[in-house]
């Protein structure tokens, strides 16, 4: 079957953002919780068997594995009205049911000892799937299970899958308010290297933007979980309408993400929705139902204040997109988009990267006929911009905080993979620093020369994982 | 009359009886006034038996012998000064013959009982005048009798002269007679109607007319005649005679000359046809009267035209069965106009009649209703309305020459132009009936669907040698030239595609589609003949041919799009022919993606079959109609040496039945359309799933390699980006602003179209402008520079496997050595041997040295490919074409490559626009590439050494 994904859900937050995915995923193709196809949707032209298989007639079945180490999540779930919706065979819940204590180390320990069991279900179902295009993970970074468990599925996932794409939505801990998972720059910045090394890319739906947005776009005084989760499904279902819908053109994921992605490493994406409404001011807030053009779209998805990841001023004003994908649902004119992007050029709206072409892609995409939206038209932009490294930068900084006192290490230290030294933490710190270096190094003109000035730390980097041996071979 | 008769015997025998002198001058006095008086009411009584001349001769002469008088002379004198004071105030010649008849009849009646013969006849001078004269009026008396029986014989003839014009149009005598020449025609009518000519003879044995014509001219001669002599009047009353033939010839020349018929005086110019007057009898005619013939004659000049341009047999004539009709109305104007002209004949005839029966004195009664005597001048006003018609008629006729059809008619409408109200008249009449055919081959056609048209006349013609299968796009077509100028390009489409359409649907469809209520329709445009060519096309017919048009074309239009499903086809070609269907693309080449790497020579298309079915199987096509599934299909062209699957596998949309006479022109279209898009798609495929995902997996697997291979891998990765920027931006353009925004427009117009054609027309114009910004057959280069980009593609992913190989060998190399260096630890050997690590460092140096190579040919490929781009940029900069023009600024839409070659930050000044007009496209514009482009390939090669020197 046509380029299915495999979506993961793992840890409570992602169990939940899937939740809600799936939800959404529900009610635009008509499917009811109990994963019976709606009367009234049986004549779709929508594609569902990308997210879902096809158990009888009209039964669907989400491609998707659910996996925590705790049980109240999933729980919840499975007392859902959607409880029936899932595989159940596919919903794997840790035997002791402990969770990972929001310890990334002991998140990873466990996806390791739990991985046979793991990866029988995921293989069943990459089994099950005609050509398997790749696995969608949802997870936080900060926990332990998502960010540990997921750290320790993606690099497995790489190994095993070589050949298909990992795509990851992660969600980076709101930086605003002070946690109370005291560990979280550190599981961050270890989920972060794995997002670096093993991802293909890697939605980041960054809690601080999502809780701003809230406050600030919908008038939500404490935003709850389900509301900022809704905002997380309609992002993801925004973002995968063309593979759902398909028309011309990013008909796969592959087509989706390779026009983002020029380098490897350079695969973190931010996302922008507009018009932002929520269910509750929809009702009573008339101004919203307003004419929207395409250009009105585009230019609103190039604000910041619509942007799903908070970056933090840009002093010196030198980041630069280096691509964008805007997904337009509704009514367009497809005439339109052609004379937008030309007053967006004109205008500047976007700075863009000086060493490639690039321009703002556009995909118009047909939205579920079953789901009223209140606009005309909506956008999303999924977008490769330099200026994500900040957020890099401030997980950075945490983590040196805490790793210069060294705080709180002494529960990593119990985990199989500290038990000798630390050297993994600072690994990862340096792969991350190097993210950012290239980050920032793409916002220059000599972004190609880039891997020459790179290497040197790089080498050292390998050099260290691999000369002791080898050298210490060789000195015997 | 009785009275009067007697009154003039009583004088007469008193003349006899006292033979005084002065007696018998009262008398003869006497005599003349009553003969006056008497001849003035009956004119008819008396029987004409000689001229006036004549009568006065022989009365003389019986004055001069029968009495004797003292003064014989003196009688004969104070006679004639009588006479001529009576005769004086008869103006009419008629009359004046009917005098002297009368007083000769009286005399002679007692011509017995004078002793004549003993009368002396004096010489004098006065008397010779007189023999001289008598001798000259003899000879002029046998003329006259001669010329009066001359012209009583070519009287008949005249009089059947007319006759057979007339008749000749009765179709028993047009038959028979058409290819006879004139003269053989005449002698046989006049053989033919001696009869009738025997019994005008015999009726009217002295039918001469003589108009007053010539009176000025006669009294003038008479006033000089009697101011000199004693006995000019004869002289006077011999050339009244004798002029009094001459205007009576005149006349009936003048008739004769309406209808073509040469006369006395009128003769037919060989050479150019128009009348001139006889050289020999003209001398005989006065100045005005020659002018006058002239100008009369001038009408039967027109009527041998037109009865030249009416006559099939001359050649000289329109054609067809138009020019038929056309004739026949000629014909009937002729006969209209004969018809006149036999009027006018016959109130000459009845006037000579009733001046006859006038002279024999009977029927008083009927003096009163004499009819008005013909004279020239009545000629010339009566010949002003048929000589403007007749010289219109020729005009037309001449100008109709050797056309027909709708030529025919545009001439003829011209003339509705002239503004003459008759000329308008006239024409429209001539119109009208040319039209008649026309319009029957209209309603036949948009009614029947059948043409028939013996003469190539209509303006709709079918191609015999055009099969059913091209119906609707070759069968039938307009014949332009035989589209009359009142029927627009527009009707004339309409009619067009009514009677096709009609055609399509008994041909193609197998289906009576009959117009509703065909019978009144046909009716209503057989009978407005004349609403053909009214001005505005708001008739009658004109709504009834609209009617017709729309009927038909929504039947059809309502076959194709219901049963037949058109516009399901023609979303089903878009879909899978101009890849709109982009899943069910996408997992077809997925599905065939081992096939298309394949030798052509090695596909089979049964194979691809089952894929195709499977692809749509799986893919959101399996929601499309079963119908238009079927239509698709997968062919393997006859692969060429060198070809792979991707060139020889493509799609095709079968079309057939109705759908295929409709859709069959299209098809080539479609197919050079697939090529390009296909090719996108191909491209597509290559940067994505092969060189993008390739990059992002190796990345992973060969991170560790990264120092040796991260400058390359960066300019691989880089170089992929931008191509991949290239191709994404290349098929957003051309499957949505092309295909997409003209996809729009398309079903705009198909859901206001209100015929079928409308759709093809939208549907051709559709793919018109797909094929202009897919660059299909462009005369620019844009074409070739897309190819080169598209080699490159293909160059950098045989590139980059070799690449990856070179890698993955290094790869496989460190790790067998790290294993052997584990083994070694394991089995206590500790270390490698020198040999060992001599190799290895061979391997790598190999290993390094080919990652230089490598780079080169990257850097090449690079290089070509960055031209490539450039030259198209420049291209779609330099295009005249505005969406090209934007698409260049899409595709350069950070300004990259801008920076990069300043040909193209160029404002399109006009001096630049000039430029790349001038000299022709490709050359002028590839000579400036050169100039510029050895920099961006210096800068490159620049980079290089320095590249390579660090990697060293």
């Amino acid at each position: 079957m046509p380029s299915e994904i495999i979506t993961l859900q793992l840890g409570q937050c992602g169990n939940q953002i899937g939740f809600e995915f799936w939800k959404r995923l529900c009610l635009e193709h008509g499917i009811s919780p109990s994963g019976v196809l709606e009367d009234f949707a049986t004549d779709g032209m929508d594609r569902k068997d990308v997210f879902f298989y096809q158990a009888d007639d009209d039964h669907y079945i989400p491609r998707a594995v659910l996996l925590d180490l705790e049980p109240r999540v999933i729980n919840t779930i499975m007392t859902s009205a959607y409880s029936k919706l899932y595989n159940p065979e596919n919903v794997y819940l840790s035997k002791h049911g402990g969770g990972a204590g929001n310890n990334w180390a002991s998140g990873y320990g466990q996806g390791d000892k739990l991985q046979e069991e793991i990866f029988d279900i995921i293989d069943r179902e990459a089994d099950g799937s005609d050509s398997l295009e790749g696995f969608v993970l949802c997870h936080s970074i900060a926990g332990g299970t998502g960010s540990g468990m997921g750290s320790f599925l993606m690099e497995r996932l790489a190994d095993r899958y070589p050949k298909k794409l990992i795509q990851t939505y992660s969600v980076f801990p709101n930086q605003d308010e002070i946690s109370d998972v005291v560990v979280q720059p550190y599981n961050s910045m270890l989920t972060l290297r794995r997002l670096t090394t093993a991802a293909d890319s890697v939605v980041v739906l960054d809690n601080t933007a999502l809780n701003r947005i809230a406050c600030d776009r919908l008038h939500i005084q404490n935003p709850t979980f389900t509301q900022i989760n809704t905002l997380v499904s309609t992002i993801m279902s925004v973002s995968t309408t063309t593979l759902r819908y398909p028309s011309y053109m990013n008909n796969n994921l592959i087509g989706l993400t390779a026009p983002l992605i020029p380098t490897p490493q350079l695969h973190f994406l931010m996302t922008g929705y507009t018009p932002l409404t929520s269910d509750s001011n929809l009702s009573n807030n008339a101004v919203n139902v307003r004419k929207t053009t395409v250009l009105d779209v585009m230019r609103r998805l190039l604000q910041p204040k619509n942007m799903m990841v908070s970056t933090g001023p840009d002093k010196s004003n030198h980041h630069c997109y280096i691509s964008i994908l805007n997904i337009i649902q509704g009514e367009v004119d497809p005439t339109q988009v052609h004379k937008s992007l030309q007053r967006i050029r004109e205008r500047k709206l976007a700075q863009f990267i000086p060493w490639g072409p690039t321009s703002i892609q556009v995909a118009l995409s047909r939205s579920s006929p079953y789901v009223q939206s209140s606009h005309r038209v909506s956008g999303l932009m999924l977008a490769n911009h330099t200026s994500i490294c900040s957020l890099f930068e401030r997980t950075l900084s945490q983590y040196d905080k805490l790793r210069k006192r060294g705080a709180f290490l002494d529960q990593f230290r119990r985990e199989d993979i500290f038990k000798d030294d630390l050297n993994e933490l600072d690994e990862s710190r340096e792969i991350v620093d190097g993210l950012v270096q290239e980050y920032e190094a793409a916002t220059r003109m000599n972004y190609l020369e880039f891997s020459a000035n790179k290497r040197d730390p790089k080498v050292d980097g390998d050099a260290r994982s691999e000369e002791p041996k080898s050298m210490n071979s060789v000195g015997f | 009359m009785e009275r009067i008769g007697l009154e003039i015997k009583g004088f007469v025998a008193k003349l006899q009886e006292g033979a005084q002198p002065q007696d018998s001058q009262k008398s003869l006095d006497q005599i003349v006034k009553l003969a006056v008086k008497y001849i003035a009411q009956w004119p008819n009584k008396i029987r004409l038996q000689e001229g006036e001349e004549v009568c006065l001769q022989l009365i003389t002469n019986k004055l001069k012998s029968n009495w004797k008088w003292e003064d014989r002379n003196n009688a004969v004198a104070v006679f004639h000064e009588l006479y001529s004071i009576a005769s004086s105030e008869i103006t009419d010649q008629r009359q004046r013959d009917l005098l002297s008849n009368l007083i000769l009849f009286s005399l002679e009646t007692d011509a017995q009982y004078c002793p004549w013969n003993d009368v002396e006849v004096p010489v004098s001078h006065p008397v010779q005048h007189a023999k001289f004269s008598i001798g000259r009026s003899s000879s002029s008396t046998n003329s006259s009798s001669k010329l009066i029986g001359n012209s009583s014989s070519q009287n008949g003839n005249r009089m059947v002269g007319p006759m057979d014009a007339y008749s000749y149009d009765s179709p028993q005598t047009s038959l028979g007679l058409d290819n006879e020449s004139t003269s053989d025609h005449r002698t046989e009518l006049n053989t033919e109607s001696d009869v009738d000519g025997v019994f005008d003879l015999n009726k009217y044995p002295m039918q001469i007319v003589g108009p007053t014509t010539g009176r000025s001219y006669d009294s003038s001669q008479t006033n000089v005649g009697l101011g000199n002599y004693p006995i000019p009047s004869y002289t006077v009353e011999l050339s009244r005679q004798k002029n009094f033939d001459n205007v009576h010839d005149v006349v009936q020349n003048a008739i004769y000359s309406f209808v073509g018929v040469q006369g006395k005086y009128l003769k037919k110019d060989v050479i150019t046809g128009r009348f001139k007057l006889d050289p020999i009898n003209k001398v005989s005619l006065t100045e005005p009267q020659c002018g006058m013939l002239m100008r009369l004659s001038q009408l039967g000049y027109y009527h041998d035209c037109v009865a030249k341009f009416s006559n099939i047999s001359t050649g000289y004539n329109a054609m067809g069965s138009m020019g038929q009709a056309f004739m026949s109305k000629l014909k009937l104007e002729l006969s209209e106009f004969h018809g006149k002209v036999a009027l006018l004949q016959d109130q000459l005839n009845e006037h000579r009649h009733l001046m006859l029966y006038y002279y024999k004195g009977d029927q008083r009664s009927s003096m009163n209703s004499q009819p008005k005597k013909l004279t020239l001048n009545k000629l010339l006003i009566w010949y002003m309305e048929p000589m403007y018609r007749m010289e219109w008629l020729t005009r037309i006729a001449n100008a109709c020459l050797m056309k027909k059809g709708g030529e025919l008619a545009s001439v003829l409408y011209d003339f509705l132009e002239i503004g003459n109200p008759l000329v308008d008249t006239l024409a429209s009449d001539l119109l009208t009936a040319c039209c008649g055919p026309l319009v029957r081959m209209i309603s036949k056609w948009m009614l029947e669907g059948g043409i028939d048209d013996g003469y190539g006349e209509f303006f709709v013609e079918s191609l015999a040698d055009v099969g059913v299968d091209r119906l609707w796009h070759d069968k039938f077509r307009l014949r332009l030239h035989m589209l009359p100028k009142f029927i627009t390009r527009e009707l004339a489409d309409k009619i067009l595609k009514t009677g096709k359409s009609i055609n399509f649907l008994r041909e193609v469809c197998k289906m009576e589609g009959a117009v509703k209520g065909r019978k009144e329709l046909k009716d209503v445009i057989d009978n407005h003949v004349s609403s053909i060519f009214s001005y505005v096309p708001d008739t009658q017919w004109h709504a009834v041919i609209e009617t017709c048009y729309s009927q038909t074309s929504k039947n059809v239009l309502d076959i194709m799009v219901g049963p037949h499903k058109l516009l399901d086809h023609l979303q089903g070609m878009r879909r899978y022919l101009l890849l709109g269907q982009g899943d069910f693309v996408g997992i077809f080449i997925e599905n065939i993606k081992d096939e298309l790497e394949k030798v052509g020579t090695d596909i089979y298309s049964h194979d691809l079959s089952a894929m195709l079915d499977a692809a749509l199987r799986c893919t959101n096509a399996q929601y499309d109609d079963a119908d238009i599934l079927n239509h698709l299909d997968v062919v393997v062209k006859t692969p060429y040496s060198g070809d792979c699957g991707w060139d020889v596998i493509s799609l095709q949309y079968t079309v057939r039945g109705p759908l295929a006479t409709m859709l069959e022109p299209a098809m080539p279209t479609y197919k050079s359309l697939f090529k390009p898009l296909w090719r996108i798609k191909h491209m597509e495929f290559v940067l994505s799933t092969k060189i993008w995902k390739l990059q992002m997996a190796n990345a992973k697997a060969l991170r560790s390699l990264s120092g040796e291979i991260s400058k390359i891998t960066y300019r691989l990765n880089l170089f992929t980006s931008e191509i991949m920027h290239f191709v994404h931006q290349m098929q957003y353009y051309v499957l949505f602003e092309v295909i997409e925004c003209n996809w729009v427009e398309l079903q705009k117009r198909m859901q206001q179209a209100t015929a079928l054609d409308d759709i093809l027309d939208a549907h051709s114009d559709f793919l018109h402008a797909i094929s202009v910004g897919c660059f299909v057959n462009t005369s620019t280069n844009m074409e070739s520079y897309l190819e080169v980009v598209y080699e490159n593609i293909i160059l950098l992913d045989n590139w980059q496997s070799n690449f990856y190989q070179i890698c993955f060998n290094e790869l496989a190399a460190r790790q067998l050595m790290a294993e052997a260096i584990a083994d070694s630890e394991q089995t206590g050997r500790y270390g490698l041997t020198t040999e060992q690590k001599m190799e290895r460092d061979e391997e790598l140096k190999i290993f390094e040295q080919r990652l230089v190579a490598s780079y080169r040919a990257l850097e090449i490929i690079a290089a070509s490919y960055g031209k490539a781009v450039g030259d198209f940029l420049l291209a779609l900069n330099s295009s005249n074409d505005p969406n090209l023009q934007l698409f260049g600024t899409r595709l350069d839409f950070n300004e990259y490559y801008k920076k990069r070659d300043t040909n193209l930050s160029k404002p399109l000044t006009f001096e630049h626009w000039r430029m790349s007009n001038v000299f022709g496209t490709s050359r002028s514009l590839s000579g400036v590439r050169h100039s510029i482009y050895p920099q961006a390939t210096n800068q490159i090669s620049a980079l290089v050494p320095g590249q390579i020197s660090s990697c060293d």
